[in-house]
């Protein structure tokens, strides 16, 4: 069931491979839609059949492969990747959707879209460490294709550095990988086999800065992250949704899944430098966003920061922050997306993304007025306004993270104002005042016409605002997949967790205690018995 | 070599193409199919609106006299349950353009008819009417004892009520007849439309402009025809003055900071009447113009919308793009205004008048240079 979220896009690509004659746009979208739609609907029937109680993988598929090296094909599906999972395929059909119908090179265009999707769910579905690293890799040459050849002026220059950037990040993963299941004296590089290592503190702490590396680049957090704006600059719209949507959420995934997941000791010992770094990375992020004068850099930048989050949540491992780093890898997928759409619907309208030169797009008979609403809505989003998914995951973040990280949840906090300093500029620049593409002072267009907005980029922004509504309305109905995953991944931590509690330790919020948690959730017994101890404190050697 | 104009051409008004168009008889807006058309259509609907406008301007003006909440103004004296629910579903004339029309008129002031309004005269006829009017009312007697000065007021917005809906009367009979004319093909060039329009105003100019209220069976006169004012003069002026040049700030779309002299203190320096009005912020719910544009789209000739719907956004935009019609037609109104009001014929020989004539339209011409003449030459 589970290798069908593989195989459905990849016989999709197949199919239009194998097109007879040549294969018009319309008829591309459409069989790479179908594709991905029953992704969607297979997703949906899963979601239906998913034990919200279990915490391991469920479905669970294994194929013998290479087992003398340890690489099995190994696929499950638990409460973080089913979310993410979802995002991965409504967010494919969205960038098939938006795709422009006078595409040059069609087939390879839609085949390489399919093969990304593809690869993103092995890569959320894999339960085998050297499974998940293929499905990484896999990503890399189709999007570096699909930045080289529909990209932008500076195409050539902003693929090499993103694979090169990225190429070097699976490198580290890879290495990482390796390094655990060789020094735990392991065969195999199942996901189960690697969470029962018991490695000394140094060869973890040394496996985790690997991981975080060659993860952190593609999160990315800073310094690493330079590859990122270059990327989205150059992409076209709907490779930017993808990249920022879904891509770089492997790195998010990652993290969590396999550092937090396999290397505890080490977690705990660099986990408040790691929440140190997250801040560096939402302050960098947001104060370099306030410096662009692109529109679509901007965003960029704000996805910097916003990433971070999700490392500082990790790092507090409370059960409110785990669950915020699903909140805030989702709610960042939608919010992102939707954001980078419409940037991409002014730059088609306008010809332009430059700050320094749109005003008034607001306007609701000339300009873009459903554009602007739209933006404005994703954008209070993105700064956390209440009754928006950003607000639901950003507060669990803040939540959850504060009393185990005090000082370095409240600069978060001060990104996340930066935040709506950067964004107001956006809006108030961009969509207020006169209409016009040129300061009023340099070059008043006397008869600004700007073509209409088409159902076709209406569409996917309406849909993705919804989500963002509804998520931010009713949280539970995205929290409660990963109720149980979170707690297990949790388990690992308590013992820290009480002993890292600032002011009042009996204060640690529980999962159950705020809004999701369904209360017969049983929990299994700690892994390790080092946390039974509450007192233990985790030091460096 | 240094080479400088002569002196005879430095001279020259900068707008001196315009001010000779306008002697020649051509207008300030180039002759075109496509201008003809938007003038003429937009011309079109405008008069159908006018004449609503115009009918309720004097409905209130004769039948609202000092009703200080007048709920049903909008109504005609026609209020049925239908009429109530096309009104509050906004299925509806949008009277508030006149009146913002008339507000700014009487803001601004100008000509006899506000010296007249000013005067002991007009005070002794307006004070018969208000004591007829509120002698069984004690709550406004009292009103009036406290404030003595808030009844005049009202009375003098009355008048402006009154005058600005027969000079629109005038000017919507105008405007049918033009389109009558184009549709007759005896109006086929922008030259043609000023002329007839120019006529139209020139016939117009001595009707005398008047104002009774009859109450209790009683007519009370408030701008007695003694007083003299007529149609082109003393409100047609006055009214291209106020909402053709001057205007209020636009509220809306466009916010004007006026602690940040965004807005000049000087009423004379105030440039957002129509000729100056930038199109594009139409749209914004309940912004002046917008709501004019919204009242003239459900009129517009079959070619004029067939005209907008081939031209870029269809009608999606369509209100911008009467506002920029109406622009159109508006700078030949003033053409035709301007041919009329000239101090001598424009085809004079005398050098003298010739010479007036000049300076009268480069007076003009200097007002209108920061307007959008230069927008609808494109």
């Amino acid at each position: 069931m589970l290798s069908a979220l593989i195989l459905i896009p990849l016989v999709a690509a197949l199919v239009l491979i194998l097109w007879p004659g040549k294969l018009e746009a319309q008829t591309a979208k459409v069989v790479s839609g179908i594709g991905l739609a029953l992704t969607l609907v297979l997703l949906g029937f899963l979601a239906t059949q998913f034990e919200l109680t279990t915490p391991g993988f469920q479905f669970e598929e294994l194929l013998p492969w290479v087992e003398p090296l340890g690489l099995s094909y190994r696929l499950g599906l638990d409460g973080l990747s089913l979310p993410l999972l979802v995002v991965n395929s409504l967010l494919g059909l969205v960038a098939i959707y938006i795709s422009e119908p006078t595409l040059h090179r069609t087939r390879l265009y839609y085949v390489l879209l399919l093969v990304i999707n593809s690869a993103v769910a092995g890569a959320f579905l894999a339960a085998n460490l050297l499974l998940f690293f293929i499905f990484y890799e896999l990503e890399l040459i189709p999007l570096y294709l699909l930045i080289a050849i529909w990209g932008g002026s500076r195409r050539g220059y902003a693929a090499t550095k993103f694979l090169i950037y990225t190429a070097l990040s699976g490198v580290l993963i890879l290495g990482a990988f390796l390094g655990l299941v060789w020094l735990s004296g392991n065969t195999s590089f199942d996901y189960d086999s690697g969470l029962a290592a018991a490695l000394p503190l140094a060869q973890q702490v040394s496996l985790l800065v690997a991981l975080l590396i060659g993860f952190g680049i593609k999160v990315p957090l800073f310094p690493f992250h330079t590859w990122l704006p270059d990327a989205h600059v150059e992409a076209s719209t709907p490779v930017s949704v993808l990249l920022a949507g879904v891509l770089l959420k492997l790195g998010t995934y990652g993290v969590v899944r396999f550092g937090l997941g396999l290397l505890p000791d080490a977690w705990m010992a660099l986990a408040p430098w790691m929440a140190t770094w997250a801040v560096i990375s939402v302050l960098y992020g947001s104060l370099a966003a306030i410096a662009q004068t692109d529109m679509k850099k901007m965003v960029a930048y704000s996805s910097i920061g916003h990433m971070g989050y999700v490392l500082l949540a990790a790092a507090a491992s409370t059960p409110v922050s785990i669950v915020a780093t699903v909140f805030q890898m989702i709610s960042h997928g939608l919010i992102s997306a939707l954001l980078f759409l419409l940037v991409g619907v002014v730059y088609k309208a306008t010809g332009t993304r430059d700050m320094t030169v749109l005003r008034g797009l607001l306007n609701p008979e000339r300009g873009l007025p459903f554009v602007g609403s739209m933006m404005i809505l994703g954008v209070m989003a993105s700064a956390g306004i209440p009754g928006m998914v950003g607000f639901i995951s950003e507060f669990l973040v803040f939540r959850g993270s504060f009393l185990i990280f005090p000082v370095q949840t409240l600069l978060c906090m001060v990104g996340s104002g930066l935040t709506a300093v950067y964004f107001l500029l956006l809006v108030n620049r961009v969509f207020f005042g006169r209409l016009a593409i040129a300061p009023p002072t340099v070059a008043p267009q006397l008869d600004i016409d700007l073509p209409p907005v088409t159902w076709r980029d209406r569409v996917p922004a309406f849909g993705l605002a919804m989500l963002i509504i509804a998520f931010g309305l009713q949280p539970n109905w995205l929290a409660r997949w990963s109720e149980n995953i979170t707690l297990a991944l949790h388990q690992p931590y308590q013992g820290f967790v009480q002993a890292r509690t600032q002011f009042a330790p009996t204060a640690v919020p529980a999962v159950a205690d705020t809004l999701f948690v369904d209360p017969a959730l049983t929990l299994p017994t700690p892994v390790s018995p080092v946390f039974a101890d509450p007192s233990a404190e985790i030091s460096l050697p | 070599m240094t080479k400088t104009l002569s002196l005879a051409k430095s001279n020259l008004h900068p707008l001196e193409p315009f001010i000779q168009k306008l002697l020649g008889a051509e207008a300030l807006l180039p002759d075109s199919e496509s201008n003809v058309i938007e003038v003429v259509g937009i011309l079109k609907s405008y008069g159908v609106v006018l004449d609503a406008y115009s009918k309720n301007l004097i409905y209130i003006a004769d039948h609202q006299f000092l009703v200080l909440f007048p709920f049903f103004k909008y109504f005609n004296g026609k209020v049925t349950l239908p009429q109530l629910l096309r009104h509050w579903w906004h299925d509806r004339i949008n009277f508030e353009y006149a009146e913002y029309c008339m507000k700014t008129m009487l803001w601004h002031g100008g000509g006899k008819m506000d010296e007249y309004l000013d005067s002991d005269d007009f005070l002794q006829h307006c004070q018969a009417a208000v004591a007829a009017k509120i002698k069984t009312n004690l709550p406004i007697r009292a009103l009036n004892g406290l404030f003595p000065d808030f009844l005049p007021e009202q009375v003098r917005q009355l008048a402006y009520y009154s005058a600005l809906g027969q000079f629109w009367r005038v000017m919507s009979d105008l405007f049918i007849d033009l389109s009558d004319a184009y549709d007759a093909g005896k109006v086929q060039t922008i030259p043609q439309v000023v002329a007839f329009i120019k006529a139209g105003l020139v016939a117009a100019a001595a009707i005398p402009i008047s104002y009774a209220v009859g109450i209790n069976g009683t007519s009370y006169e408030l701008l007695p025809k003694s007083a003299g004012l007529t149609f082109l003069m003393d409100v047609a002026v006055p009214y291209v003055e106020a909402v053709f040049f001057r205007g209020t700030p636009f509220l809306g779309t466009v916010s004007y900071n006026a602690q940040a002299d965004q807005i000049s203190a000087d009423q004379g320096r105030f440039e957002y009447g129509a000729l100056y009005a930038d199109p594009l912020p139409i749209g914004g719910a309940g912004i002046p113009p917008t709501l004019l544009m919204q009242d003239m789209r459900h009129y517009l000739p079959d070619y004029l919308t067939a005209f907008y719907q081939s031209n870029g956004r269809g009608l999606d935009d369509v209100r911008v793009k009467i506002c920029q019609s109406f622009q159109k037609s508006m700078f030949c109104v003033t053409s035709a205004s301007l041919q009329g009001l000239l101090p001598h014929p424009a085809d004079t020989q005398d050098p003298r008048e010739q010479a007036t004539n000049h300076a009268f339209l480069a007076g003009w011409m200097d007002r209108l240079a920061t307007s959008r003449l230069d927008v609808v030459q494109l």
